[in-house]
């Protein structure tokens, strides 16, 4: 039975299809101050408007256990701004858009926030292989967070697309005091899965930008082809940008 | 209290029903969108029928495959897959752990303790003798028929282990004589035990509430419980391993528990099974659902289309064949009410409804409808894979209903004020609680002093409650009943049509009473077509 299941989710999701539409933009300007120019304008809710005319939709998941900051990421990437106090448990999925240029083309971005919590799993399951990246958050001051991350790449191998592109995050870097999970070790796992890797801040805004400009960036590269096998690749990406100090152009 | 005598005046016949013709029932529909069974009758069933014998039932007539059926030829139970997905479940495997456990039910050597989060510093032993905790009016206990905590309404249910195992042993020393336990009287103490299958549900309550009224409301715990997990999911699980740690698969819904307690605290809808609507004026209801109707009307497999705010029903849309139980639609408003996550973003949630279908989940596209208009749009669908048509719909209902004026038209009526009770013309009437047997909705006006604090209004909730009871009751049930209280004088009146609950000042005679009731209805007929909705549109 559930194989059936399992391959009429495989006919009718649509495999990563990228919108064709090529309208090279006239004038260049650099993709992070893009990305900033982007965000002010954008109102704080705008569910699925009529999108300009995009070069490239791509979808991003977020996943990891509940509570480790997936959707004060995105939405510290998306409006500027971060959601202190309550903690706001997602429900399912929730679903969020936001274009950014890369290269003069425009990327929409349609982000799928998914709730962290087991009862959830089964849902978002069918999910992941519409994907076409992952964004893995644990926080860093949560051992079991940290610990529950193999679990989770378990499932991704087991569900998402061969080629999605995957970017393992150690969320709440802030958090000096009450951390007990190494960068060291975040980047050895990393290594491990052979996935991105890079801590970040939801409350700074340490390398939320640079997260997302960077899945924009590989998936955009793989869509031209032009570099199938020597691609842009993501992870040598994300160690150039994340080494340029402590990367004031990542804060916003 | 100085108008009581105005009304005595007008001579009253003995005989108080002859006065209203007797088809007389304001917001009476000949079709309704909410089934209309009494929730009390029901409630009944319900206790007498096992958990078994249930289950048989739904997976025999599953509704939500019913539908699918309908569309494609082959149908898989939507939780059939997560069979495979659960990673805990693992077939072999648990199967063998499961047989090991079923023989050592009790001792607990899974790695689900570890989801078991510490919270508060009060050793086990002073945690339940901790004043504070002992003082709450109302506690509610939800443990595994293993004994196993799945969750206290106060405090940390780890450190009240010792209370469950009583719970527990209670509830078994009781079983082993081909039995159930129903509840415990001690002094003003009632525990009431509600034995759901795998799960057992402890109310203990030092409120006016009756025993049937603790047992509603933990019915509606379970149903929370099943709307997050499905019953099939529930038993199954604990099929596999008696020994489950449920509060794995429930983290995050404690939430919804907690929220739902309170929520029935404040609440009359509950207790009469119905819904209340918001107040709008027909033509911009049937605009609203005619919106909805035209945009979603081609969207297949969509079964409901339920638009709401402030716990007030707007409109509702339905598969033709289907309808909603009251019981599932507060569940709806709870989830909407204690989600502050879907007034961020459009979500794109699970939800069962287990009057609806126990056994699997609907999908539920869950918006507001715009930044200046809080009403919360859910369209539920069987299937999975309609986000963004149902996405666009919306967008377009929006669209339509900003047109057409119907935003502002909702805005004005959640931000005027109420209705009061002085208004209907009737001054020596406080409040009063009009439920409309035949649609299942009701009405009440706003509370007024001194009704206006928390204190008082959970004060009229309880004399509306045992009011209710009186009337209720299984083993003598009353058609009319007036009270004389301390502090006001209550009417209630049950017909085949209609139930009408009344608070008075403290002194009206059961003459003056009948009057005003007359006054009342004939004032709730004039507004109807306002307060209550008359159709059951379809798409």
């Amino acid at each position: 039975m559930a194989d059936v299941q399992q391959h009429q989710v495989r006919r009718v999701v649509t495999r990563p299809s990228w919108s064709t539409q090529q309208q090279p933009q006239a004038n260049g300007s650099p993709a992070v101050s893009a990305v900033r120019r982007d965000s002010t304008s954008t109102p704080v809710r705008q569910p699925l408007r009529p999108v300009e005319t995009c070069d490239l939709t791509c979808k991003v998941m977020l996943l990891g256990d509940s509570g480790v900051g997936k959707t004060c990421l995105l939405v510290r990437f998306r409006d500027g701004l971060f959601l202190s106090g309550n903690f706001i448990s997602t429900v399912g999925i929730d679903f969020r858009n936001k274009v950014v240029t890369v290269d003069q083309s425009k990327v929409k971005l349609q982000i799928w926030d998914t709730a962290g919590q087991e009862r959830f799993r089964s849902v978002t399951h069918a999910y992941y292989r519409d994907a076409h990246a992952l964004l893995l958050l644990y926080d860093v001051t949560n051992k079991t967070s940290f610990d529950n991350i193999r679990a989770w790449l378990g499932e991704i191998r087991e569900y998402a697309q061969d080629d999605v592109v995957i970017m393992l995050l150690g969320n709440k870097a802030d958090c000096g005091s009450e951390r007990v999970v190494r960068k060291e070790d975040g980047e050895r796992l990393a290594r491990e899965y052979n996935v991105a890797f890079m801590e970040t801040s939801a409350k700074t805004g340490l390398n939320v930008e640079l997260t997302f400009m960077a899945v924009a960036r590989e998936l955009k590269s793989r869509k031209s082809g032009n570099s199938d096998e020597s691609k842009f690749n993501v992870q040598d990406y994300v160690r150039e940008q994340s080494q340029r100090g402590s990367c004031p152009p990542c804060n916003t | 209290m100085a108008s009581k005598g105005l009304c005595q005046e007008r001579n009253n016949t003995e005989n108080e029903e002859s006065e209203i013709v007797p088809d007389f029932e304001p917001g009476a529909s000949l079709e309704s969108m909410l089934v209309t069974t009494d929730s009390f009758e029901e409630l009944e069933q319900e206790m007498d029928s096992s958990f078994d014998e249930r289950q048989m039932k739904e997976s025999t007539t599953s509704t939500i495959s019913e539908i699918q059926e309908e569309l494609h030829d082959t149908t898989i139970p939507e939780d059939s897959s997560s069979d495979q997905d659960d990673k805990l479940i693992e077939n072999d495997e648990v199967e063998e752990v499961a047989s090991q456990l079923s023989e050592t039910s009790l001792t607990s050597n899974e790695e689900g303790n570890t989801a078991a989060t510490p919270v508060g510093s009060l050793p086990e032993e002073e945690y339940w003798q901790n004043p504070e905790w002992k003082e709450r009016k109302k506690h509610v206990f939800i443990l595994s028929a293993a004994g196993k905590p799945i969750y206290s309404r106060y405090g940390s249910e780890d450190k009240l282990v010792t209370i469950f195992g009583v719970m527990q042993a209670l509830v078994s020393f009781v079983q082993t004589n081909q039995d159930t336990i129903r509840s415990i009287h001690a002094g003003n103490s009632k525990f009431v035990f509600l034995i759901k299958g795998p799960i057992i549900l402890v109310s203990v309550s030092r409120t006016t509430e009756s025993v049937s009224q603790l047992v509603l409301q933990l019915t509606y715990v379970y149903n929370q419980i099943v709307s997050v997990l499905t019953s099939s999911q529930l038993t199954r699980i604990y099929e596999q391993r008696r020994n489950y740690d449920l509060r794995r698969l429930l983290a995050g819904a404690e939430r919804l528990i907690d929220h739902l307690l309170n929520f029935m605290e404040r609440e009359p809808a509950f207790l009469l099974g119905a819904v209340k609507c918001l107040p709008l004026t027909p033509s911009v209801r049937d605009s609203i659902t005619q919106t909805i109707v035209q945009t979603c009307g081609k969207i297949k497999n969509l079964v409901f289309g339920i638009l709401l705010a402030k716990n007030q029903l707007i409109t509702l849309v339905r598969m033709k064949k289907y309808f909603i139980h009251p019981a599932d639609l507060h569940l709806i408003f709870n989830l909407v009410n204690s989600s502050e996550s879907f007034k961020a973003a459009e979500s794109w949630t699970p939800i069962c409804l287990p009057k609806f279908d126990s056994s699997g989940f609907l999908h539920g596209h869950v918006s507001y409808l715009s930044d200046d208009c809080q009403a919360c749009l859910l369209l539920l669908t069987v299937d999975r894979d309609v986000f963004f048509t149902l996405s666009e719909a919306k967008q377009k209902i929006v669209e339509k209903l900003r047109r057409g004026n119907c935003l502002e038209a909702i805005n004005e009526s959640v931000n005027r004020a109420s209705y009061t009770a002085s208004q209907v013309g009737v001054p020596e009437m406080r409040h009063f609680l009009y439920k409309c047997r035949s649609t299942a909705q009701f009405w009440s006006p706003a509370l007024e002093p001194p009704y206006h604090v928390t204190e008082e209004s959970e004060r009229l909730l309880g004399l509306y409650q045992a009011l209710h009871h009186r009337l209720h009751a299984a083993s003598r049930p009353l058609k009319l009943l007036h009270q004389q209280l301390e502090k006001e004088t209550m009417l209630g009146w049950v017909t085949s049509g209609f139930e009408l609950y009344i608070t008075f000042e403290p002194l009206v005679t059961k003459h003056s009473a009948i009057n005003a009731v007359n006054k009342l209805l004939r004032w709730i007929k004039k507004e109807e077509d306002r307060l209550f909705i008359l159709n059951a549109p379809t798409f």
